[in-house]
């Protein structure tokens, strides 16, 4: 690790404010991924700001859903009684993040914004196209058991790590951001962008941009809302593949249902066309299957990932009919 | 009084350690010490032909960085050094992460972030890293030390070619780590041409050794101090090149140089578990009598060194069979040298315990029936019957508790809810090394008893077991004993590896104490101020730190009398010379396996172990937690990967290696011991048993599975996508 500067920053705008004149600068706030990155090399910077003292850590609920602060903590919004009761999809995917310790420290904007657990990525001994631009993806040819399968390109294939972002764009969140330029609000479905031949830049937040909360809509189908995270240990682990569903039903007619998937995409991946085979439709074992296979139908799989095509439309069908009550 | 040996007495370091008062090597505080980091070869193969030290040792608060052209010329010792090479001695470059630079700073983290300042351009080459991209076939390395690599009785391809039952089965496990929690760390104080190291490392003595070699020092003025190990596996046995490079460095320096290891830097530099295949042929009769064991193993080797270190000791002596034929061949790749590992025998374990469950399967049997019939009493390569075994009665115990003859006699033939369930099992066995040792108790005016003995704790309870067995033979209580280890400076001792320490030191600890003892009691009953003056000795028991006339019980001394009148501590000591063995086990394994899904977990574990006789019911169950547990990862989880086109580790900490968490292990485990003291022991009827609970865990775990599903995985860790 190279030595660096520290400021703690007083409120949302002093710290957009002071991030805009020191390039480089970074936010810190549990520091859990960033200071890994630090240590391994995989990212310097020269001067932190410490956005833990910012008023940024509420949640709250109102009538158009619910309101995360960014610097709420994990295991806080996990166990908060609204998000349990009425947004039990992302109480499961924050409690199926990390351990009680990162969960006790880790807060909602650096959930969102850690980087891929890709090996090539964090060795700085190898290439990686996402940290050094330009300089190869050793994944292609490589170790790629960890790989997405969707939304790759020729640059990267590195998957997106956060559960919680998968449970977020399953629910349609809205991520709230402030920056030197102003406040911005931006839907979780344009904040994460395919690697395409810029895989270093991952999301559309723009330099100096702080996050000040997450936003979820109510909506019926979040009550009957859960997430199945399929992974190599029992727990302390990322995602192998994942899935984030929210139904709606009467009787056994879907009137709404959200996909989203972990593990298996360069982006938390929302699926329009697996939902369309299911909505509107009464639900059937294959309707699902087919759901499953409409999902994977892009799919480019590689040498050590090609088991998550089948395994993520297994983990979609048993997710789904355990939700629809069909098991 | 009642014997605190066998007895499941607390650790009694458990205190200081939890505490943080216990100080590890690299916790000791050494007046004006540097520190250094190590900057490793990015590339696999090929050469150094430039590095860049300026901008590194502009850095604020750097005193050097080394190179090879700053490097003493040193002598690459022998045995237990096992890589070969001393790096920075000249260019070349043998494997990634090999070290090329040492900078040394003020505090660790100038060390670190000077060293991502180090600009090195190399020459590279192509590397092969696994063995299928091996360039040769396989081949026999010579002897490892002593240890040949071939070994046959009787003519087993014969008996194979007529056997009236024939199982044949392809196995294999990735390359593991140790990851012990504590990374590797060392300090070097010189002082003239005497060295004081406070290093990790399993065996004070054997680095003494080493280090003294290296640097053509006069061993005793090398002195190796080890008080606590965060844990060794194996991979603090051997000395590693970065304990000889910071040595170096601190001579040059003329000042203390701490070096701690990142733990990226311990996939590379301080051994691993080979990446291995083994091919095994079994031959039997109908009634599952062997008659034929054909087994090839093919590991990972180095291209400095081409010891094996995963050999087939149970294909040798576990069971009964006249015809074997075992080869344990290698490949050399680009790879860092591989080790000793907790325990090298389960590897090839596994594939012998896999097939002996296919065998019965083949024949319909019962397993534990067919472990049953091959059982023997006899060593087969010398024809001699073992003093002390009990491994049927560890099947009897196991089984019942277990529940096994509820086993239902088909694949897949037991669903709950959405998961299949599957019993299985599998033998285990360890070969135990021990080593001669010597061992000193000193009774001090105050009535304590001061134990000490260059052993070493690594986590498994050294120090409880030995004030133990001090406290027992002096008849005084466990806290009037303290133990001293871990220390050249102390008597000697062997390397706490190989499941060695309890075989090897309890011997020497309990007839020092018993010396020590007798020295007080003769001090007593010769002094006139003594209530047992004239007393003879045979007459006086001692208990709860008094000694007390057998036939009087009014007529009692302490000892803190006895010796504080005389004025001065009384010392006696105790040599064993101890011997090698055997230890067995068995372990029942119940799986659980998602239908869809493919998930694996092991939700119950049964083992039965003979270990001759147990000192401490309470560590010897932490060592079968431990193995259990270790046998799970091995199962089902760990694998180190290397990237093929670079010869890179790719999963160089503990976020993708995966090692197992608490939620992997089982729910119930159930650790059942014969605890029949063992007459041939010179360990108090102890016998080493460390390593053996792992042995058989993968095995029981992939038969169980089977059991399970009906699928047969013969490729370790058995990750989920291999049961979709
Ligand atoms: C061992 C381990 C296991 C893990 N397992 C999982 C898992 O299973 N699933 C999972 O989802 N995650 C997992 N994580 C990741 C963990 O969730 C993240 O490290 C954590 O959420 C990051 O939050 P933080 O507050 O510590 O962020 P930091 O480390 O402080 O910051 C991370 C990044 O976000 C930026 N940042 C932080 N806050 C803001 C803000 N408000 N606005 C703008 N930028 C900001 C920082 O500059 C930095 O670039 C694991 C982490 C570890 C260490
Ligand atoms: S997959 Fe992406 S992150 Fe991984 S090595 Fe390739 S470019 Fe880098």
């Amino acid at each position: 690790m190279r030595s660096f500067s520290y400021a703690s920053a007083r409120d949302s705008a002093d710290a957009a404010r002071m991030a805009g004149r020191t390039p480089g600068a970074a936010f810190i706030a549990g520091g859990t991924d960033l200071l890994n990155l630090m240590k391994d090399g995989v990212q310097h910077h020269p001067h932190l700001i410490d956005v833990n003292k910012l008023d940024l850590s509420r949640v709250t609920e109102s009538a158009s859903g619910l309101h995360i602060g960014g610097l709420a903590r994990m295991r806080q919004v996990a166990e908060h009684h609204a998000v349990r009761a009425r947004f039990p999809v992302l109480a499961e995917a924050l409690l199926a993040s990390a351990s009680p310790q990162v969960r006790n420290m880790a807060t909602i904007g650096g959930n969102l914004l850690q980087r891929t657990r890709c090996g090539y990525f964090r060795d700085t001994g190898s290439a990686c196209n996402k940290r050094v631009p330009g300089s190869g993806c050793p994944a292609l040819q490589g170790w790629n058991r960890g790989h997405a399968v969707l939304g790759t390109s020729d640059s990267c294939i590195a998957t997106h790590p956060s559960d919680l972002a998968v449970a977020l764009t399953a629910l349609d969140a809205t991520v709230h951001v402030l920056g030197p330029a102003g406040a911005r609000r931006i839907p979780v479905g344009e904040f994460y962008r395919l690697p395409g031949d810029t895989p270093q830049i991952e999301t559309s937040l723009r330099p100096a941009e702080l996050i000040t909360a997450v936003e979820v809509p109510r909506y019926p189908a979040a009550s009957r809302s859960r997430y199945l995270k399929v992974r190599d240990r029992a727990t302390f682990e990322f995602a192998v593949v994942s899935v984030a569903a929210a139904l709606h039903l009467r009787g056994h007619f879907v009137r709404d249902i959200r996909l989203a998937f972990g593990g298996i995409a360069t982006k938390p991946w929302r699926s329009a066309e697996a939902e369309a085979e299911l909505r509107g439709k009464n639900l059937t074992v294959q309707r699902v299957e087919q759901a499953g296979r409409v999902l994977v139908r892009a799919a480019v799989p590689r040498q050590d990932n090609a088991f998550k095509v089948e395994l993520v439309q297994r983990a979609l069908v048993e997710l789904v009919l355990d939700l629809g009550g069909l098991r | 009084m009642t014997s605190l040996v066998g007895r499941p007495v607390a650790r009694v370091d458990g205190r200081a350690k939890v505490t943080g008062a216990a100080r590890y090597p690299a916790d000791n505080p050494v007046p004006g010490a540097l520190h250094g980091f190590l900057v490793t070869s990015e590339v696999t193969k090929g050469e150094v032909t430039d590095i860049d030290t300026s901008a590194a040792l502009a850095h604020p608060g750097v005193v050097a960085v080394l190179t090879h052209r700053d490097m003493p010329r040193l002598t690459v010792p022998p045995f237990p050094y096992l890589k070969g090479f001393i790096p920075m001695q000249d260019t070349v470059i043998h494997h990634a992460g090999q070290p090329v630079a040492i900078v040394v700073a003020h505090t660790v983290e100038q060390a670190h972030g000077a060293a991502t300042l180090v600009a090195v351009r190399y020459r590279a080459e192509r590397p092969r890293a696994v063995i299928d991209d091996a360039a040769e076939s396989p081949y026999l390395p010579p002897p490892f030390r002593d240890r040949r690599n071939e070994f046959q009785r009787g003519d087993a391809a014969a008996a194979w070619a007529q056997a009236e039952i024939c199982v044949e089965a392809r196995c294999s496990s990735a390359t593991r780590h140790h990851n012990p929690i504590e990374p590797h760390a060392t300090t070097a104080q010189w002082d003239g041409d005497r060295l004081t190291l406070h290093e990790t490392a399993q065996g004070v003595n054997l680095t003494k050794g080493v280090i003294a070699a290296v640097f053509a020092l006069q061993t005793e003025n090398v002195r190796v101090v080890a008080p606590y190990l965060g844990g060794g596996f194996g991979a603090k046995g051997p000395v590693w090149s970065h304990t000889i490079i910071n040595a170096a460095a601190a001579r040059i320096l003329r000042r203390p140089v701490r070096l701690v290891l990142s733990r990226a830097q311990m996939y590379t530099m301080a051994g691993h578990r080979s990446e291995f295949r083994q091919h095994i042929r079994l031959g039997a009769t109908r009634a599952g009598k062997l008659t034929a064991l054909l087994t090839t193993t093919t590991a990972q080797l180095s291209n400095t060194d081409e010891s094996i270190f995963n050999t087939c000791e149970s294909a040798r002596f576990l069971y009964d069979c006249p015809n074997l034929h075992i080869r344990q061949e290698g490949v050399r790749l680009d790879v860092a040298t591989s080790s000793y590992m907790r325990s090298p025998e389960t590897t090839a374990h596994f594939g012998l315990e896999t097939a002996l469950d296919e065998l019965s399967w083949a024949l319909d049997m019962d397993p534990l029936e067919l472990r049953r019939r091959n059982h023997t009493e006899f060593n087969q390569e010398t024809g001699q019957r073992f003093g002390s075994k009990h491994l049927l009665q560890c099947y009897d115990l196991a089984s019942r508790a277990f529940g096994w003859s509820q086993r239902k006699r088909r694949p897949g033939a037991t669903k709950d809810g959405d998961e299949y369930v599957g019993w299985g099992m599998a033998t285990e066995m360890h070969t135990f090394a021990a080593m001669p040792s010597t061992a000193s108790v000193t009774v001090g005016l105050d009535g304590k008893a001061v134990l000490r003995v260059a052993t070493q704790d690594i986590g498994t309870g050294t120090y409880t077991i030995v004030s133990q067995i001090v406290a027992d033979a002096m008849g005084v209580p466990l806290d009037a004993v303290q133990a001293h280890i871990g220390d050249t400076a102390l008597p000697v001792a062997g390397v706490s590896a190989a499941s060695a320490t309890i075989a090897s030191v309890c011997g020497s600890v309990d007839r020092a104490a018993r010396a020590a003892r007798d020295a007080v009691v003769r001090l007593a009953v010769a002094d006139d101020r003594s209530p047992l003056f004239g007393v003879p000795s045979d007459e006086v028991e001692t208990r709860h730190g008094h000694l007390i006339h057998t036939r009087n019980h009014e007529r009692r001394d302490s000892y803190r009398a006895v010796v504080s009148r005389s004025g001065k501590p009384v010392e006696a000591t105790g040599s064993v010379p101890n011997l090698p063995g055997l230890s067995y086990g068995v372990v029942f394994a119940e799986v659980r396996v998602h239908a869809r899904l493919g998930s694996v977990r092991v939700t119950r574990v049964v083992t039965a172990h003979d270990i001759g006789r147990v000192m401490n019911r309470r560590t010897a169950r932490g060592q079968v937690i431990g193995g259990v547990t270790w046998g799970i990862g091995h199962a089902l989880m760990e694998h180190t990967v290397y990237d093929r086109n670079t010869g890179r580790v790719v999963n160089p900490n503990l976020s993708t290696y995966l090692v197992p968490v608490c939620a992997d292990a089982p729910p119930a485990l159930e650790a059942l011991f014969v605890d029949e003291p063992d007459p041939g022991s010179t360990a108090l009827g102890a016998r080493g048993f460390g390593e053996t609970p792992i042995t058989g865990v993968p095995a029981a775990i992939g038969n169980a599975i089977y059991h399970a599903t009906g699928r047969r995985v013969r490729d370790l860790p058995i990750t989920q996508d291999k049961l979709l």
